[in-house]
């Protein structure tokens, strides 16, 4: 760590030459002055010694032959490449250590004979030779742990890695840290499933056994809790979260937990956070008032999703008159959407709803507002001739629900869909 | 099960404000595997698995060939610029234009001008009133020196005064014809770099039947012609035989071709089920065409934009509806045949000021939800709402990680992939964005293409188990990234392996057999093109094997392809401790084992090594004599053994792996290098080529190098049919045979030994050429005889010269220090220093002479004072500075002579001139020195007369005119001494060069001659006039040695005097 100080100057440089866009294109130009990616590989700096010009290139070798696949040509260069790590006169030399360990680790990966142990190396060696990448590469450390199932192992690398303490360099670094944290909380997480696993299989659970699974619990929570509160997506953290939640019968935390998760707008607007809450209110057997609101949010944000298919029912099932409306109004969206536009199960929907709206008396009017916006295009979406025969090859059920429904929807129109049920059909 | 959403996506951060990240290296985002996230796994600890966001393996494609194919012959040949030009060159092409095109640049206003102008003195009758006397006029002109241009002289009075006029009068002034070409070349580099109107890509392939047995037939639609704007619609198939590599016909007719008003721009396609829609996008026209297997392409509508058109995006819901967008801001929705919608229009951007006025839309999985973008981010606009509804998709800035100075290039609807899916990619990334979840990108790569990608083509997986492949084109650089992905559905997105960068025309050179210079830089310049569109031919493996062929347009209208196929396994999966997400995907991924590794695999591709003694015998025919080099069949026979010398190399290298183990890759290397050069030993000849970089492993086939070796031939050919440049006008030349006062009989007794000699010297030149070998002096000198030999001149002896000038001169050679000593020294500035310096001498040398004897007091009393004398003389050289002053001046005022011969000088004269110096110089008989003074003599009494001078052609008399001119206005007060020199300098000559005309004419005809022969030899066009013998002191130009010879030449005389 005796470069710290280069380091952190380099670092200081870097943030100085960052936007260069706005500063160039300051005329009132109409075209655009885009900032292209240089990769340092064909401007040859004014000055450079040989050394500096033979690394250059066979850093452009490597990264041709990398590109093109060729990982034996690039892995025969790499072990040249290296050198450039004890040149001292460098300034970024950051920047190299960070390009070494890219490079070698996706020449492992794709290595035929690579070991865990050259992994374990490079990743070693590479997150001691810098402050700055310590942590991103201590957790892509623990990521190829994870994915060669060494669990315990990666467990504490994040461990050692959590209780790393350089100073707040940027705000990227904080976030690594948090992310260590939380991944390291995912694993206590495992093993306390591990555990009760293990432990619900014994007749009689001992208490301190029961203690300790509720220590993991425990660490779990702390950091686990913190992630939440930044905005992102935490999939996988919240329902780990959630489920020791519901073990130990928290429910008001987890409800507080999901429901910040699904309507903080400082949150991306991510449709399972929705569903998550959905599923946990349905688990806790909530009254359907409950679960059909946090449906009618995800139907604002995600039309398409597949639970519309449960709120429709649920407004289906539902006595009020205005609720028959807005069922028709979400199968007509879902119909809207490519994915559902072949799909049996919405369209029976559909006829099931008009079944009932036919009960109404204005049901005519209903239909031909709700259709009004979609008269210019749905025949072209639905009911051409070239659906008809596919639905007749692919799905006659289909079409034995769709034709009926084509003269409800579009009562003015002659579609072409039916004609050519009329005569190829029959 | 395209509506489903994934049940967990990998965690990250959301993060708002300006994007800071600046990326030094260049590696992107290698050897990272981004995010895991748990998968499956409820129970015990080793159930748990893990999945990455970024997959360390996809599937792997290889090349069938090592080289783009081209699909068609080359229609068409034009001067290309294969670097961006620099705008600061622009009074380069300013004179370029005035030389190349002077009628076009001065004639006209010139033409204007001559009926005001009298151009022949004293006849006032005939002109008009108002007319001007060019005489004046002359005079002014002449007074202004300007740079004239070489080549425009004609042959009647008038328009040889008409061009020396329009100089000062072109028809677009300079400052504004400057600062247009100035804009204009800045506009050529900026869309040389990044050409956004051709963003989207003018190539489209419609498939005609989705069955995958049979050969994939369908429409190819390219852009044609010089200009690229005749629309094609041409029959292609891909055509697969067993054991042969698979191929692209299109030998079938085309279609049809339309000419459009403007070039193609960009062509959307979108085909439902068998009816497809064209939509074509020019600079400001749009249309739209129909058409199917059966039928005609048949134009439906043709709209009109306004502003420049930047994007055109067809409906894959419904056929016949169109977006266009424009430099206005607006998007409309066209329904073909029907009605424009505007669906959204903008005058300011969307999140900040990105100073484009870029704009694109594409559709996205509703029908009534588009995708609007401009260079700062993407919004869906729901047009359903009458104040249209919008909400962002992708924002820079607000998507994790994106880097300072990052633009949105494209945006693309991946309707065939996913119905949720747009594909967005920017200078640095390429991001996947599901609508369901704006502004999070689900997916991300960092492409690593060096231009920005601008062309997109994604290719499904057949099956939910196979990754999308995105193939990301750039302008540029002709690059071409496959990106590979898998997911959205039931999981969430991931990558699968690293970006591949795929086959460029401009590298395909050098895996072709050699060309011949002219022919290789012709090729390399038509080859590094920029790209204008990219799509693809995908062949689903049904009976045959499935393939990718990847098609290329490029601006010159050339497409090229490259066909990819799933890599064969050659040895089962051996990667025990590799990254396995999950039980599924470790069956279903190919092994990403290298295909070298295989030492005992029988695949043609890897040639054995006991190949490699089959292969000895051959190698002496490599040291055939050189006739052989010229047949390109040994040529291209060579080639292929230095392939196959790579290939050997690679191979050897392969089975040094199986036995060493490959945890260290420095001990590999190491050792495969030994290995190659035990080969070496065996096959010394090729040792050379061994350690070329193995670029490629793959052999091309006879039928690529046929069909390329086709159409370059072709390519030639167009080359040579259509001249580079418009024929200008032939230079005019001097008649100068009156001018050379050479007898008639003389001229062509030396016009046949001419001829003779340039046989002698052309015969050489094929011998040479024939025996390979270089064309040197003594080669040539037999044919050329003596008279090139130049005499060295003689050695200058600056003791000669006694003058202060001269020894000034002399002394600032030695540097600074000494000059400035010399200086210090005349002035006697150091007298007293001096003067110090002697009497100290003096003393030491009293003292040593008191202490060594006491014999000899009186002699050497006697030689220490004669010492002191020369001592001072020494110091103190003042003699002859008064009256060498004169001199000096005259010196200098030669060097100005010279100066302001050199300013009007062409460059190109200036390279021939120290060979006359040196011819003449030295040699006392031929100097031509006084010739200028007498001129002089009478330029200052301004009585112009042709007694001694030579002839005076109008060239001539200008220049001596203009020499006075300039010297009277540098030199006016010291005219006197100046003109001093010159009187004596001219009895001098008139007594010492007998009759100076024949001398000055005898050195005229030598330089001529000799001046003719060079411009034979290099093919300089421009004749020598004979003007210049006049002025041999321009010669002095920046070398003051030869000045001084001149000098001492014109002194000596006076000193006999």
């Amino acid at each position: 760590m005796d470069d710290l100080e280069r380091e952190l100057m380099s670092f200081k440089d870097l943030e100085d030459d960052n936007d260069s866009f706005d500063d160039n294109s300051s005329k009132a130009s109409t075209k655009s002055k885009l900032p292209l990616p240089n990769y340092g590989m064909h401007a040859e700096p004014p000055r450079e010694s040989g050394f500096h010009r033979s690394t250059r290139v066979c850093l452009e070798h490597i990264r041709d032959a990398l590109l093109h696949h060729r990982w034996q040509e690039a892995a025969e260069y790499m072990a040249c490449y290296p050198q450039i790590l004890e040149d001292t006169t460098n300034g970024s030399a950051q920047s190299y250590k960070e390009l070494t360990w890219r490079i070698s680790a996706e020449i492992l990966h794709h290595h035929p004979k690579s070991k865990l142990e050259d992994y374990n190396n490079i990743y070693e060696r590479m997150k001691h030779s810098g402050v700055r990448h310590y942590l991103m590469i201590c957790l892509e450390h623990s990521f190829h742990l994870l994915l060669n199932g060494h669990i315990e192992e990666a467990k504490r690398q994040l461990s050692v890695s959590e209780s790393w303490r350089y100073g707040k360099e940027s705000a990227a670094q904080d976030q690594k840290t948090k992310l260590i944290q939380a991944y390291r909380s995912l694993l206590d997480y495992i093993i306390w499933v591990d555990k009760k696993f293990t432990n619900s299989n014994t007749e009689y659970p001992e208490s301190n056994e029961n203690q300790d699974i509720r220590n993991y619990f425990r660490t779990a929570s702390v950091n686990l809790k913190e992630i939440l509160k930044n905005p992102g997506v935490w999939d996988p953290f919240i329902l780990s979260y959630v489920e020791m939640l519901e073990f130990y019968e928290d429910h008001e935390e987890a409800l507080k937990v999901l429901n910040d998760y699904a309507y903080d707008n400082s949150f991306p607007p991510n449709p399972n956070a929705h569903v998550y809450l959905y599923q946990y209110l349905k688990r806790c057997d909530t009254p359907e008032k409950n679960q059909m609101k946090v449906l009618k949010i995800l139907h604002v944000s995600v039309p398409s999703h597949e639970l519309m298919l449960e709120y429709s029912s649920f407004l289906l099932k539902s006595e009020k008159s205005s609720d028959i409306e807005k069922a028709l109004r979400v199968v007509l969206e879902m119909l809207d959407f490519a994915c559902w536009r072949s799909s049996l199960d919405v369209w029976k929907r559909l006829e099931a709803i008009i079944q009932k709206l036919q009960q109404q008396e204005n049901w005519k009017y209903v239909v031909r507002t709700n259709m009004a916006e979609r008269h210019g295009w749905w025949p072209a979406l639905h009911f051409t001739c070239f659906h008809a025969s596919k639905d007749s090859e692919e799905n006659p059920e289909l079409m034995q629900v769709k034709a009926p429904l084509t003269k409800i929807l579009c009562p003015d129109l002659t579609l072409k869909y039916t004609d050519w049920q009329a005569t190829n059909g029959k | 099960m395209d509506y489903q959403f994934p049940k967990q996506l990998f965690p990250s951060f959301y993060n708002c404000g300006p994007p800071d990240l600046v990326l030094k290296h260049c590696a992107g985002n290698w050897g990272c595997y981004d995010r895991v996230r748990p998968q499956g796994g409820s129970g015990p600890l080793s159930s748990w698995t893990f999945t990455s966001r970024h997959q360390v393996g996809g599937e792997a494609w290889r090349h069938t060939e090592p080289v783009p194919v081209p699909l068609l012959s080359p229609k068409n040949s034009f001067p290309w610029l294969s670097t961006p030009p620099d705008p600061q060159d622009f009074t380069e092409h300013m004179q370029n234009f005035f030389m190349d095109h002077c009628q076009d640049a001065f004639g006209s206003i010139s033409g204007i001008l001559s009926e005001n102008l009298n151009l022949k003195p004293g006849r006032k009758g005939k002109s008009r009133s108002d007319s001007v006397y060019m005489t004046k006029m002359e005079n002014i002109i002449k007074k202004v020196k300007l740079k004239r241009c070489p080549f425009s002289f004609d042959s009647t009075v008038l328009d040889r005064y008409g061009t020396l006029l329009s100089d000062v009068l072109p028809a677009v002034p300079p400052e504004l014809l400057g600062s247009l070409l100035y804009e204009e070349l800045e506009e050529q580099r900026e869309r040389m770099l990044f050409c956004e109107a051709a963003t989207g890509g003018a190539l489209a392939f419609i498939p005609f039947s989705q069955s995958g047995s049979d050969p994939q037939r369908g429409c190819l639609l390219y852009p044609g012609n010089q200009g690229l704007d005749f629309l094609n619609f041409h029959r292609v198939e891909l055509q697969q035989h067993r054991g042969t590599p698979s191929c692209l016909d299109a030998s079938s007719c085309e279609l049809s071709t339309f000419q459009l008003q403007g070039p193609v721009r960009q062509i959307s396609a979108a085909s439902l089920i068998n009816d497809c829609c064209v939509a074509v996008r020019s600079d400001h026209l749009c249309g739209v065409w129909r058409f199917s297997e059966g039928n005609k392409p048949q134009l439906m509508e043709v709209v009109n934009t306004k502003e420049v058109g930047t994007c055109i995006s067809v409906s894959p819901h419904v056929l016949g509806e169109v977006l266009v967008a424009s430099e206005s801001g607006a998007v409309n929705l066209w329904t073909v045949g029907k009605r424009m919608q505007k669906v959204r229009k903008e005058e300011e951007y969307l999140y900040f000021n990105a100073k484009s006025s870029w704009r694109w839309c594409e559709f996205s999985a509703h029908p009534r939800v588009m995708q609007y973008a401009d260079r700062t981010g993407v919004e869906l606009c729901d047009i359903r709402m009458s104040p249209v509804s919008n909400h962002t998709l992708f924002r820079i800035g607000n998507t994790s990680e994106c880097r300072s100075g990052e633009r949105l290039i494209l945006s693309r609807y991946l309707a065939d992939v996913h119905p949720f899916h747009h594909l967005i990619t920017t200078q640095y990334s390429a991001y996947i964005m599901d609508e369901r979840f704006p502004c999070m990108p689900v997916l991300k790569w960092d492409h690593m293409m060096q231009s920005p990608p601008m062309f997109c083509h994604t290719v499904p997986g057949s099956d939910p188990s196979r990754t999308a492949k995105v193939l990301l084109g750039s302008h540029s650089s002709q690059e071409i990234t496959l990106l590979q992905y898998s997911g959205g559905r039931a999981e969430a997105c991931s990558s699968r392996g690293p970006p591949q960068a795929l086959l460029r025309p401009r590298d395909s050179l050098r895996h072709l057999p050699v060309q011949i210079p002219h022919r290789l830089e012709l090729a390399t310049s038509r080859l590094s093109i920029p790209a204008a569109g990219l799509t693809c031919i995908h062949k689903r493996g049904g009976g045959g094997e499935e393939c990718i062929c990847i098609l290329q347009l490029t601006e010159a209208g050339d497409i090229f392809y490259q066909i990819l196929e799933p890599e064969q396994p050659h040895t089962p999966p051996q990667a025990p401790e590799r990254n396995t997400p999950s039980g599924i995907k470790v069956a279903e991924r190919p092994p990403h084992s290298l295909n070298l590794t295989s030492a005992t695999s029988s695949d043609e591709d890897i040639i054995g090594p006991n190949q490699v003694l089959s292969y000895v015998p051959e190698t002496p025919e490599r040291e055939r004599p050189e006739l052989e080099i010229y047949s390109s069949s040994s040529e291209s026979e060579s080639q292929s053994k230095t392939r196959y010398m790579k290939r050997l190399h690679m191979q050897l290298q392969v089975i040094d792996n199986v036995n060493v183990d490959h945890g260290n890759e420095s001990d590999t290397a190491g050792v495969s290098a030994e290995t190659v050069s035990e080969e070496k030993a065996e096959i010394p000849e090729e040792s050379s080529r061994m350690e070329e970089p193995s670029s490629s492993v793959q052999k091309l086939s006879d039928g690529v190098v046929v069909t390329w070796k086709q159409w370059l031939q072709k390519l030639m050919q167009k080359s040579r049919e259509n001249k580079p440049r418009p024929q200008r006008r032939q230079p005019y030349k001097v008649p100068t045979e009156d001018l050379l006062h050479l007898s008639g009989v003389q001229a062509r007794g030396e016009d046949s030994a001419e001829k003779e000699r340039m046989e002698n010297l052309r015969r050489d030149l094929r011998a040479c050429m024939t025996s390979r070998s270089l064309l040197v002096h003594s080669a040539v000198s037999a044919s050329l005889g003596d008279q090139e030999v130049v005499a060295v001149p003689n050695a200058v002896d600056t003791d000669t010269w006694k003058d202060p000038t001269s020894e000034r001169f002399t002394v600032s050679w030695q540097g600074e220090g000494a000059w400035q000593a010399w200086w210090e020294e005349n002035l006697g500035l150091n007298r007293g220093k001096k003067v110090e310096a002697l009497r100290r001498k003096r003393k030491r040398e009293k003292e040593a002479r008191r202490s060594s004897s006491q014999q000899s007091v009186l002699s050497g009393s006697f030689t220490s004072s004669l010492c002191y004398q020369s001592d001072l003389s020494d110091f103190s050289n003042l003699s002859g500075w008064s009256s060498t002053a004169s001199q000096g001046v005259w010196s200098d005022s030669g060097g100005a002579l010279s100066q302001a011969e050199d300013s009007i000088e062409n460059g190109s004269r200036r390279a021939t001139t120290p060979s006359s110096v040196q011819t003449d110089a030295p040699v006392p008989t031929l100097t031509p020195t006084p010739t200028p003074t007498p001129q002089r003599d009478k330029q200052a009494s301004q009585t112009p007369s042709s007694t001694r001078a030579p002839p005076p052609t109008p060239k001539s008399l200008k220049k001596s005119k203009r020499q006075t001119d300039y010297l009277s206005a540098l030199f006016a007060p010291q005219d006197e001494p100046s003109q001093h020199g010159g009187y004596f300098l001219e009895e001098d000559s008139t007594v010492h060069h007998k009759p100076p005309p024949v001398a000055s004419s005898s050195y005229q005809l030598h330089s001529s001659q000799s001046a003719s022969l060079r411009s034979v030899r290099t093919g300089f066009s421009q004749s020598l006039t004979p003007s210049r013998s006049l002025t041999p002191s321009q010669s002095s130009q920046g070398r003051p040695g030869l000045s001084q010879t001149s000098q001492t030449k014109k002194k000596k005389p006076r000193m006999g005097f």
